[in-house]
């Protein structure tokens, strides 16, 4: 794929993520308070090739257009931070090396199932934990919303799954 | 000063990822703890917007239960009149009388925006400044409580829900006026939390909880909820228990705000006492 073709894709992904987020995910909750959190789903696709001070730029950037809307401005985007920082480290610790990354940017389909389970269900919940931790901001509440981090978790990572299977079919 | 280039290149990415964390939790505690107005308003004419386009569409989905909550509204009203209680828009009715004095005055407001699923809800509504809407002001539901308005623009008002770790009520049960706070601790959004009940208060199932009138923000006998489970606990000073709310936060459509009309009396009377 040329440079500029993924440019405006991941460009549009970015749009259509946010829109989602903000206009119909955010209205969603199973349970009375488990939210999935699928904007994050941009920072996963991020290719590999973009520089950290990028990386962490685009996170941000992220974050914000979440939390305007929501009116919780840094709330999100400290959340999105810690995912971007820790993405190129997870990125190492679960590759064997540098040549086993196959393709532009993670992928169900080039990676394998394990791969990508370790890698979106480890940045998922760094994610949440941050997000949802901020939000509480009292221990005295710990269990309660631990249990929210991990089931909110466990809901974005099968959103995130569903559109790999969605968007990025396996060739036969 | 060549040693400082070569660990800040050396070390950029952590550095960038301090810099815009500290940049990002700045701005959440900063302004988070009541959603300052200065940033709300420049958000809320971008976000407003898309938001009210949003919420016009959503609302046809619901016209059925709107209805349904203002035929009851109307009909719980009509057998009020003579209390000149209610009013509509930012236009009031009432009678003025020698001998009831109207304390409270109502102003409606749709909600444009509201939340129920994170641990700190919020709700926009299309009442603001030009309306007659100010800080501190109660909002309600029909006789039931939702909030508290904590930030006026000219044409929106921002109200923190029941549904926050910073809002406390003060209440009290209905039948014998022992006063209890309420508060809200977080998952479902139909349980509250009552703490400080003292130990001599006989407690039952479905015993009612009403607003105690002590805060100047809510009149007397607004609605909380019902209780759904208590616990009686043998070393503690206080009883706890958990709270059914009487209104359903998440199916509103309509609110309204009260006006205390006597409020700014009541303030001075304290400020004359603090004076001296």
């Amino acid at each position: 794929m040329t440079t500029s073709r993924v440019i405006v894709n991941n460009f549009l992904r970015f749009f259509v993520l946010i829109a989602l987020q903000v206009l119909v995910l955010n209205n969603i909750y199973l349970g009375g308070f488990i939210n999935p959190y699928l904007y994050i789903y941009f920072i996963l696709l991020i290719p590999y090739e973009v520089p950290g001070a990028l990386l962490l730029i685009l996170a941000f950037i992220t974050g914000a257009g979440v939390d305007i809307f929501t009116n919780t401005l840094g709330l999100h985007s400290s959340a999105c931070l810690a995912m971007g920082y820790a993405r190129p480290h997870i990125i190492r610790m679960i590759s064997s090396g540098p040549d086993s990354l196959i393709g532009d940017s993670p992928s169900l389909k080039n990676q394998g199932l394990k791969w990508f389970l370790y890698y979106s269900l480890s940045l998922i919940l760094i994610h949440h934990f941050v997000l949802f931790f901020l939000e509480a901001f009292r221990f005295t509440e710990f269990f309660t919303t631990f249990l929210r981090v991990v089931m909110s978790s466990v809901f974005t990572l099968l959103l995130v799954l569903i559109c790999e299977y969605l968007f990025y079919p396996k060739e036969k | 000063m060549r040693n400082l280039f070569v660990f800040i290149r050396k070390n950029y990415f952590i550095l960038l990822f301090l810099v815009l964390e500290a940049l990002s939790l700045g701005l959440f505690f900063n302004f988070n703890e009541f959603q300052n107005t200065a940033v709300y308003d420049i958000t809320s004419t971008f976000t407003g917007g898309i938001n009210r386009t949003f919420r016009n569409i959503s609302e046809y989905l619901t016209l059925k239960s709107t209805n349904q909550t203002l035929v009851e509204e109307l009909a719980k009203l009509h057998s009020q009149l003579p209390k000149a209680y209610y009013s509509s828009d930012a236009h009031s009715f009432y009678r003025n009388d020698t001998i009831y004095q109207l304390q409270y005055r109502y102003i409606s407001a749709k909600v444009i925006s509201n939340t129920t699923n994170r641990r700190n809800n919020f709700l926009m509504i299309s009442k603001g400044s030009l309306q007659g809407v100010r800080n501190h002001m109660g909002v309600i539901i029909g006789n039931r409580i939702v909030g508290q308005v904590v930030s006026v623009s000219p044409h929106f008002s921002w109200i923190i829900s029941m549904l926050n770790k910073d809002s406390k009520v003060s209440g009290k049960f209905k039948k014998n006026n022992q006063l209890v706070n309420v508060e809200w601790s977080g998952g479902s959004y139909r349980y509250g939390s009552i703490r400080e009940i003292p130990k001599h208060v006989d407690m039952k199932k479905g015993d009612t909880i009403i607003t105690s009138g002590n805060s100047d923000i809510f009149p007397e006998g607004v609605l909380v909820g019902t209780i759904s489970e208590f616990t009686v606990a043998p070393d503690e000073n206080f009883n706890y228990g958990t709270i059914l709310f009487s209104t359903d936060f998440n199916s509103l459509g309509y609110v309204e705000i009260v006006l205390d009309l006597m409020r700014k009396e009541k303030e001075d009377l304290k400020a004359t006492f603090k004076s001296e």
